[in-house]
């Protein structure tokens, strides 16, 4: 048995853990126990069935499959075990391997053993270790010793997991077929169960339900109990501490520690007793806590309340002090014709009045100051903001004055710098002799799309152009920053609408 | 590695592991909860049915809370414990292992109704036989999870030895395995014991019984024990 090559998680676990590892590695190897499984199971079934048969008596059918289990569960139990170690078998192994298998035992548990509730915790330690039989009773008691409850638990839960599914099947089955589906003579169950046939029938197909139900259950029985097995050995051998040892002498070597502790342990034990020999007296750790502490425990209580006096003395605690407040002068009596019931009616409905009427004018007092702060803070500096808002819109296009020499004017400006002012001037010059030339009044917020629009209702095409190029030219300047050269600038300023009386 | 344990990193990088529980011992729970019950609710009818037609209701009402109150009861203010899960060490908890709120405690025992389906619990077996963390239908639907509850008492037999320092700085897991040879030590077999300690002897620099005694020193000096 090689440990490293283990493919389960080794640690110490209680014997419920055990069994749910056991369902995990089921799970994991599911196809190959299950393919083997019906191979293995199936064609013995339905032998037992057709015997059943043959002999007339369908109760065998039943029997036979259950008498048979031990012998079943061998399947499962060779595939996780090698699973466990190695990979698992495909199902032509496991078959063939049955035969290298020892089947002294296995007859032995399908005689009398078979009525044994420590079956699955005993399967494994049968067939995997293989020992004369004295030696196995001694094994046995050392492994089953704490087990015993767990595996009988197993085991039962096992029957009622098989009970479950097979009834569920039924019960699913008995739903879903339709009434009409059913023959004549079964509408009445009474008389359905007069009919020899009709019992034979239900045997059969509760062999069926119960051999599915087998097929699911009984690898999960026999999975829990090999790691029942698995766990117990962990336990007695140390299997998981094997391991972690294996692992750290691994890495001691491989980090070439070896040689240096060597050296370090030969010199240790001189160091250590020299340590040692003068603290000899009192090796024994402490024990309790006052050893520990150095003082005595049992006058904990009165310690404890010497220091809560001595805290209480400190001026923070314990200090009287003097409170003022207001007090009535005549106190409050209750009133001697509350008693009556409409009075308290009265002063009931009165107390309440008067708490509305404050509760009013709290809303009052608070949504006064709510709307003079709002007067205050919002309506004030609105003036502000409204008497400058409209002024850019208007100065843009409308209100300053062109320069008479268009053309020269944004030369100027080009030539001075101020590329942007430049055409800025251009288009403002350029889309106000356009709305001249197209006899309209120059809307205020009209946007450059608005004037390409414009534009393309001019006849002459030679304008049309370059007044479009202008807008462009000026929505790159203005959106992107990116400006003409030299030579574009004169292609825009010459002839309309820079020069005016040109075309 | 197969193992039946859910792993889950905490933002701060703790990582907690979850010990899922599985069919077996969900259902001996189960059944030994279901016993208690059907005790409670036949002494409960017992004593009302003296009180004539009415009694049989309030019957029935103790019924419908021994069906449906008591395990939502349980999980919330009972640390996530019915009477039979506490007998076998479970524990439902959220899937993320923070301790079951009512939400999802009453969704997942809402769903009885689905797991329970031919009334014989047949859907929830077959789910939590399939599911890796042995979840039925209401777990799954709930965020919630089935652990094992009880921790395996570690570190806290080692038998008493002088101490020793280690003679060099080991990982979390060596110093726990040399722990937990301490503790166990007394349970293998003498032979086992050393060829155990033996392995170590890149550590110990010492054979036989000599390796078992500076392993248990070892393991007295992690424990903090002076």
């Amino acid at each position: 048995m090689q440990l490293e090559r283990i493919g389960v998680a080794l640690r110490p676990r209680t014997p419920q853990e055990a069994m749910d590892l056991g369902m995990a590695m089921l799970r994991a190897h599911a196809r190959p126990v299950w393919s083997a499984w019906l191979l293995f199971t199936l064609p013995i079934f339905l032998l037992c069935q057709l015997l059943a048969w043959w002999l007339a008596m369908p109760w065998l059918g039943l029997l036979l499959p259950w008498w048979l289990r031990p012998l079943f569960d061998r399947i499962p139990l060779f595939v996780l075990s090698r699973a466990v170690f190695e990979q698992a078998p495909s199902w032509r192994a496991t078959l063939k391997g049955q035969r290298a298998w020892p089947w002294r035992r296995t007859l032995a548990g399908l005689t009398w053993l078979r009525v044994d509730t420590n079956r699955s915790l005993r399967l494994p330690m049968e067939l995997l270790e293989g020992v004369g039989p004295k030696q196995r009773r001694a094994r046995w008691r050392v492994l089953s010793r704490p087990l015993v409850g767990v595996a009988s638990g197993l085991t039962w839960t096992s029957i009622a997991f098989e009970l479950v599914i097979s009834l569920s099947l039924g019960i699913f089955a008995l739903w879903l077929v339709p009434s009409e589906a059913l023959p004549d003579s079964m509408r009445s169950l009474n008389q359905a169960l007069s009919l020899p046939a009709f019992r034979h029938a239900l045997v059969w197909i509760a062999s069926g339900l119960i051999y599915v139900s087998m097929s699911i259950v009984e690898p999960l029985y026999v999975a829990a109990g090999f790691a029942l097995y698995l766990n117990r050995r962990t336990q007695l051998e140390g299997w998981d501490i094997d391991l972690a040892f294996r692992r750290l002498r691994q890495r001691l070597v491989e980090a070439g520690m070896a040689l240096a502790l060597f050296v370090c342990v030969m010199c240790l034990p001189t160091f250590a007793h020299a340590a040692d020999q003068p603290a000899g007296a009192d090796r024994t750790p402490p024990q309790s806590i006052a050893e520990v502490f150095h003082q005595p425990v049992n006058d904990k209580d009165a310690l404890f309340a010497s220091a809560a006096a001595s805290v209480y003395r400190d001026a923070r605690f314990g200090q009287s002090r003097k409170v003022q407040h207001w007090v009535r002068r005549t106190p409050a009596t209750p009133q001697a014709d509350a008693s009556s019931l409409g009075g308290m009616f009265a002063n009931f409905g009165a107390g309440l009045l008067n708490m509305l009427l404050w509760g009013l004018l709290a809303v009052i007092v608070s949504a006064l100051i709510v709307f003079a702060l709002r007067h205050w803070r919002f309506v004030k500096p609105a003036p502000v903001e409204r008497s400058e808002a409209p002024r850019p819109l208007h100065s843009s296009v409308q209100e300053l004055p062109l320069p008479e020499d268009l053309a020269a004017a944004v030369r100027e400006l080009w030539r001075g710098g101020g590329r942007r002012e430049a055409l800025a001037l251009l288009y403002r010059g350029s889309v106000q002799r356009a709305a001249a030339v197209l006899h309209m009044q120059p809307p205020i917020d009209a946007t450059e799309s608005d004037w390409l629009r414009y534009a393309r209702n001019m006849d002459d095409s030679a304008r049309r152009e370059r007044l479009i190029a202008i807008v462009r030219t000026w929505q790159f300047a203005a959106y992107a920053d990116r400006y003409p050269d030299d030579a574009g600038i004169d292609a825009l300023l010459s002839g309309w609408p820079a020069q005016q009386a040109a075309r | 590695m197969l193992d039946t344990v859910r792993e889950i990193e905490t933002p701060e990088g703790v990582s907690l592991r979850l010990r899922a529980a599985g069919a077996f011992g969900r259902a001996q729970a189960w059944l030994l909860d279901t016993l208690l019950r059907a005790v409670v609710f036949f002494v409960g009818l017992g004593i009302f049915s003296m009180l004539g037609r009415g009694g049989v209701g309030l019957g029935l009402l103790l019924l419908f809370a021994l069906t449906w109150v008591y395990n939502v009861v349980c999980e919330v203010w009972f640390h996530g414990q019915t009477i039979g899960k506490r007998v076998l060490g479970l524990r439902v908890v959220n899937a993320d292992a923070t301790p079951i709120t009512l939400l999802p405690s009453v969704v997942r025992n809402l769903l009885r109704v689905v797991d329970a389906l031919p009334g014989i619990y047949g859907v929830g077996l077959v789910v939590s036989i399939i599911d890796p963390s042995a979840r039925r239908v209401g777990d799954i639907v709930a965020g919630t999870l089935v652990i094992h509850a009880d921790e395996l008492p570690a570190g806290s037999k080692v038998p008493v030895a002088a101490p020793q320092p280690l003679p060099l700085p080991l990982d979390a897991d060596e110093q726990a395995a040399l722990i937990e040879f301490a503790e166990r030590s007394p349970q293998l077999t003498p032979q086992r014991q050393e060829e155990l300690a033996n392995i170590l002897h890149p550590l110990t620099g010492r054979e036989g019984s000599a390796a078992i005694a500076q392993i248990s020193a070892y393991a007295n000096g992690l424990l903090g024990r002076t």
